[in-house]
């Protein structure tokens, strides 16, 4: 029998996972702070999980308060998360693959076969239709197979080491994003988890020496920079860096190099531009020794030293502010590697335990994000020279901090060697906090039964990636280890596997999973080995609780001090039938428990009341906390649906790019059976241009803008000639500030040239869509019309837009 | 008026851990780096002498560590001659190294771009993973681009691929000095022996003709 005082100090932990199966997965980062729990207590917890967490899927009753629908917003759009980061991973994989064969492109070098297979890879930027297995046999082996691999994370540990770097990325779309795709939910997560730790501890195992530990790109690197690139490592890059990268981009000029030869040159230039000659006693080129002893030099890189050691430390101070804001899984990979560490390495100092976590935590996450802040989605631009390289040398400084400098490599760097005396403590510090948080693997025993329990697991997986999966086991079956028997009965049945599919041939399945080896749990208290009278009070919590959450808040059964019989008595004499169901199952619990003695209606069932009452504070103050997350999350799933968007026009671009090669090529051989179709033109105004962000910069008075038009028309597939207008004056008349004349403008191979004549604007300029794309490719955003500039990524994505012949490729 | 000294920028790549930076530094300081200290980014200046001319050699000591290929594009831009560097304890090391090339051939529109193969560690001769076959192989299917086995640690073969990789620049700028429109379009010339792997005996200059 449980001891009152037990019970309330467990409720309250337990209490903080009553929130179901979606508890948020970081807010478990407090569970380090609880200190251990007893292995019975997580189970009580577990118990409560399980009984909230059926009651969401308990059709019998619809709880419709306010907390309801704030945690409905959170779930959607967790799931909305979870769905559009596979969407982005597979975009990113079909740009990735296309970026590198589109130069070839431009360089007409592509075979037509080729030009096939790049093809191809537009197809899927559809939606999937839905479709099913050949038969029902199939579902049913295939949903074994991958309940068996998502529920024994070893299985695919055990592949991601077998399998070659270029199986691995589409093995890890398939983990990631499918077989454990619920980002948020906290069981696929801790299933994750669990594999990373295995996959992790072989590295360990098979690296000789610590100094080339987590160096080397791996299965387990790609993991991880797949793992950050996740919902929760996005919101949490986005708190810590976001705001202060944009800041330092903003000061396009602010240079702070401190590197002293390179002082030196740009000083040697600035001598040389003003004054047209070199000073005797400054040559053009010096040794670095030369350079760092120049007085001149080093009254430049004096102060930028301060500055790059406040910036560092401002960057510094916010990571380490943020500690709880780290998510959880990130935080439990450190604590792996320390663990791992201290494991292999008894004799290792902290300060050897500390530089690797580093080498993880700063090295992989957050410095990759610093250094190339676009990539990470944090910047809607490649940052200019000047702030590239503060990045850059802020991330060094960081890096540094963490592990052991060898100024050896760059003198000057020993500089800023303040930044890290002053602060070694500190970080190392921060990366031991960072390890303090709790494991998951009593809760994990739990989730697994209250998935069995729930009985409607599904997995929403592609044909091709449970083919794929089946063809990379098959592959490596007989060197997965030990432990494989059921899997092996299934790889026996399933026989070979099927080919790929052609992507048009791919289908969306929703593939339900269960075993055949485990049945549901019936009996949860001898499952668990807890005792019956837990289970009844948990139950019974549960219940009043979702009644409490039901009833009308006028209603005279909910008054204060709550009276759990004439809740329960209230709820059975109502006509709806859940209500009626709830209510007469609370009593029949409430005499079970006092006939087990746990409570007596003596005090009115007070301990019992009391944890029904708490647990309500904590749903009230729960609802606070979930509004909170869905607005953070909001900001996570606007940003991954722009890159979203931004994916696309890429691919978009590629797709008008490719089509016209094509359509060049076809012209080749019937020249004059092709169409010529000529399309617009469409006219913009000026407003509407720079309201768009296609001209970035224009010299057009303000005054005079309002009479500035453009038209753009497309003769043929790929070229397209722009042209600009001014309303109200005759072509022959030169426009007030606006001279025209025979002017030609150098853009690259762009050329523009203004012809007065009729009908025909200011300034015209011919447009091919290859040279936008070299432009483009060679990070070249600018396209000068004299008058405006445009942007060329925004122009793209506007030629995108009004002249995209999709139908007829 | 002072000769004006030739400038070659070099960029280091490879994959984390293979020993780029200890390289570097051997190379430029004479120094052998103990510590664990991943590089994000660094660079370095060294005046050499190559076959009785001064060259300015800017070295660019980059990170092998994937999540930051991003700014590969960059270096490859800047970039005139390339030390492809990977661990003969490694296979996956030099597998890695065929997407290097990919890249910088396609950022450089060129068919071939100096070049020098590395196979770094060879004092690590129990943990050998990578037979020295193998990168001969991929030398050989590259148009015999040169191939050095190196030990930064013991600072054999040190000079020799960057003295390698110097002659291969300063080959292509004589080439494209005759009016061709780039070291892309002129095949490195005939009767080059595939280049031999013995150790640290091995770096002979192989062409040391220079206009």
């Amino acid at each position: 029998m449980l001891a009152p005082s037990a019970r309330n100090s467990t409720s309250s932990t337990s209490s903080s996972f009553a929130t179901s199966s979606f508890t948020p997965v970081t807010r478990q980062n407090t569970i380090g702070s609880d200190g251990p729990r007893s292995v019975r207590a997580s189970k009580r917890y577990s118990v409560t999980a399980l009984y909230l967490s059926m009651s969401a899927h308990d059709k019998d009753i619809e709880i419709e308060d306010e907390l309801a629908k704030v945690q409905k917003t959170l779930r959607d759009l967790k799931a909305k998360i979870s769905s559009q980061s596979k969407k982005n991973f597979v975009l990113e994989k079909d740009v990735r693959y296309l970026d590198s064969r589109i130069a070839l492109l431009i360089q007409n070098r592509m075979a037509l076969e080729e030009q096939n297979e790049v093809a191809s890879h537009f197809d899927e930027s559809s939606e999937l239709q839905e479709g099913t297995f050949p038969n029902d046999q199939k579902t049913q082996q295939y949903g074994n197979l991958f309940f068996l691999l998502q529920s024994e994370p070893r299985h695919i540990a055990s592949l991601c080491r077998l399998v070659s770097m270029s199986e691995i990325d589409s093995l890890l779309q398939t983990v990631m994003f499918t077989i454990y795709g619920n980002q948020y939910e906290s069981r696929e997560e801790h299933l994750l988890l669990t594999m990373f730790q295995s996959v992790l501890s072989a590295q360990f195992d098979t690296t000789p020496e610590y100094s080339s530990l987590l160096r080397a790109n791996t299965p387990v690197s790609r993991m991880m920079t797949t793992y950050t690139r996740r919902g929760p490592g996005q919101s949490y890059l986005k708190v810590v860096l976001a705001k202060q990268i944009n800041n330092l981009i903003e000061l396009k000029e602010l240079n702070l190099e401190i590197n002293p030869l390179k002082v030196y040159e740009r000083m040697v230039k600035n001598v040389e531009e003003d004054t047209g000659t070199l000073p005797a006693n400054m040559p053009r080129s010096v040794s670095a020794e030369e350079a760092a002893a120049n007085p001149q030099v080093q009254a430049i890189i004096e102060p930028r030293l301060t500055m790059l050691m406040e910036l560092a430390n401002t960057f510094l101070a916010t990571i380490i502010d943020n500690i709880n804001e780290t998510p959880y899984g990130i935080r439990w990979i450190c604590k792996q590697i320390r663990s791992l560490t201290r494991r292999k390495y008894p004799d290792a100092k902290d300060q050897v335990v500390c530089t690797l976590i580093g080498g993880f935590f700063f090295l992989r996450f957050l410095n990759p994000a610093i250094v190339t802040p676009r990539s990470y989605m944090l910047i809607d631009n490649v940052p200019s020279e000047h702030p590239r390289r503060t990045l850059t040398l802020i991330a060094k400084m960081l890096q540094n901090l963490a592990n052991k400098p060898s100024y050896s490599k760059e003198p000057y760097m020993a500089k800023l060697s303040p930044f890290v005396s002053n602060n070694k403590v500190r970080i190392n510090k921060f990366l031991n906090d960072l390890c303090e948080v709790g494991d998951f693997y009593e809760s994990l025993e739990m989730d697994n039964y209250v998935a069995l329990s729930k009985k409607d697991l599904e997995l929403n997986i592609t044909l091709n990636e449970v083919y794929a999966t089946h063809s990379l086991l098959e592959k490596h079956y007989k060197e997965l280890g030990r432990d494989t028997e059921h899997l092996s009965i299934i790889l026996e049945e399933l026989g070979s596997a099927p080919p790929q599919l052609p992507r048009k041939e791919n289908r969306a399945i929703n593939l339900p999973l269960f075993s055949r080896w485990e049945s549901a749990i019936d009996d949860i208290s001898a499952a668990l080995d807890i005792t019956q009278e837990d289970v009844y009070f948990m139950e019974a919590k549960s219940i009043f609780v979702q009644l409490l959450r039901t009833l009308p808040p006028m209603s005279p059964a909910v008054r204060r001090p709550l009276n759990l019989r004439k809740i329960a008595d209230t709820a059975a004499t109502m006509k709806d039938m859940g209500m009626f169901r709830k209510g007469m199952r609370g009593l029949e619990l409430l005499n079970q428990l006092k006939d087990l003695g746990v409570i007596t209606d003596l005090d009115n069932y007070q301990i019992l009341q009391e944890e029904v009452e708490q647990e309500l504070v904590h749903l009230g103050s729960l609802k606070e906390k979930v509004m909170e997350e869905s607005k953070k999350l909001d900001e996570v799933y606007k940003t991954i649906r722009d890159h979203n968007a931004y994916l696309v026009s890429q691919l978009e671009t590629y797709k008008s790019y490719l089509h016209n090669v094509r359509s060049q090529s076809e012209g080749k051989q019937r020249s004059k059976q092709q169409k010529q179709h000529v399309l617009g033109p469409y006219k913009f105004t000026h407003q509407q241009l720079e309201k768009e962000g296609v001209i970035q910069k224009s010299n057009v008075p303000d005054n005079r803008r309002a009479n500035i038009f453009f038209t753009i028309t497309s003769p043929s597939p790929g070229t397209f000639v722009i042209s600009l207008h001014y309303k109200g004056l005759h072509p022959q008349d030169p426009g007030p500030d606006i001279t025209p004349g025979c002017l030609t403008i150098k853009v690259h191979k762009l050329t523009v040239v203004t012809l007065p004549g009729r009908n025909r604007g200011l300034l015209e300029l011919d447009l091919k869509l290859d040279d936008l794309l070299e432009m483009q490719q060679n990070n070249h955003d600018e396209l000068d019309l004299e008058y405006v500039q445009f942007n060329v990524p925004k122009v793209l994505a506007l030629l995108n837009k009004r002249f995209a012949r999709k139908k007829n490729w | 008026m002072q000769h004006r000294r030739r400038e070659y920028n070099i960029v280091i790549l490879g994959a984390g851990g293979v020993g780029k930076s200890c390289l570097t530094a051997q190379f430029v300081h004479n120094e052998w780096i103990e510590s664990y200290d991943p590089t994000i980014e660094d660079s370095y200046r060294k005046v050499i002498d190559v076959d009785g001319r001064s060259c300015i050699l800017e070295i660019l000591d980059t990170a092998g560590t994937e999540q930051f290929t991003a700014m590969r594009e960059i270096y490859m831009k800047t970039g005139q001659g390339f030390l492809l560097v990977y661990s003969i304890t490694s296979l996956n090391t030099l597998t890695e190294l065929s997407d290097l090339r990919d890249q910088i051939l396609r950022i450089k529109e060129a068919e071939s771009v100096p070049i020098v193969i590395v196979g770094n560690k060879s004092d690590l001769e129990e943990d050998r993973a990578v037979h020295s076959n193998r990168a001969i192989h991929l030398s050989e299917k590259w148009g015999r681009v040169p191939f050095y086995e190196t030990s930064a640690r013991k600072r054999q073969n040190v000079d020799e691929v960057f003295l390698d990789l110097c002659r291969q620049m300063m080959r292509a700028d004589a080439n494209s000095g005759w009016g061709s429109d780039g070291y892309g379009k002129e095949k490195p010339p005939g009767g080059k022996k595939p280049p031999k792997t013995s150790g640290g005996r091995q770096g002979r200059s192989r062409f040391c003709v220079i206009l």
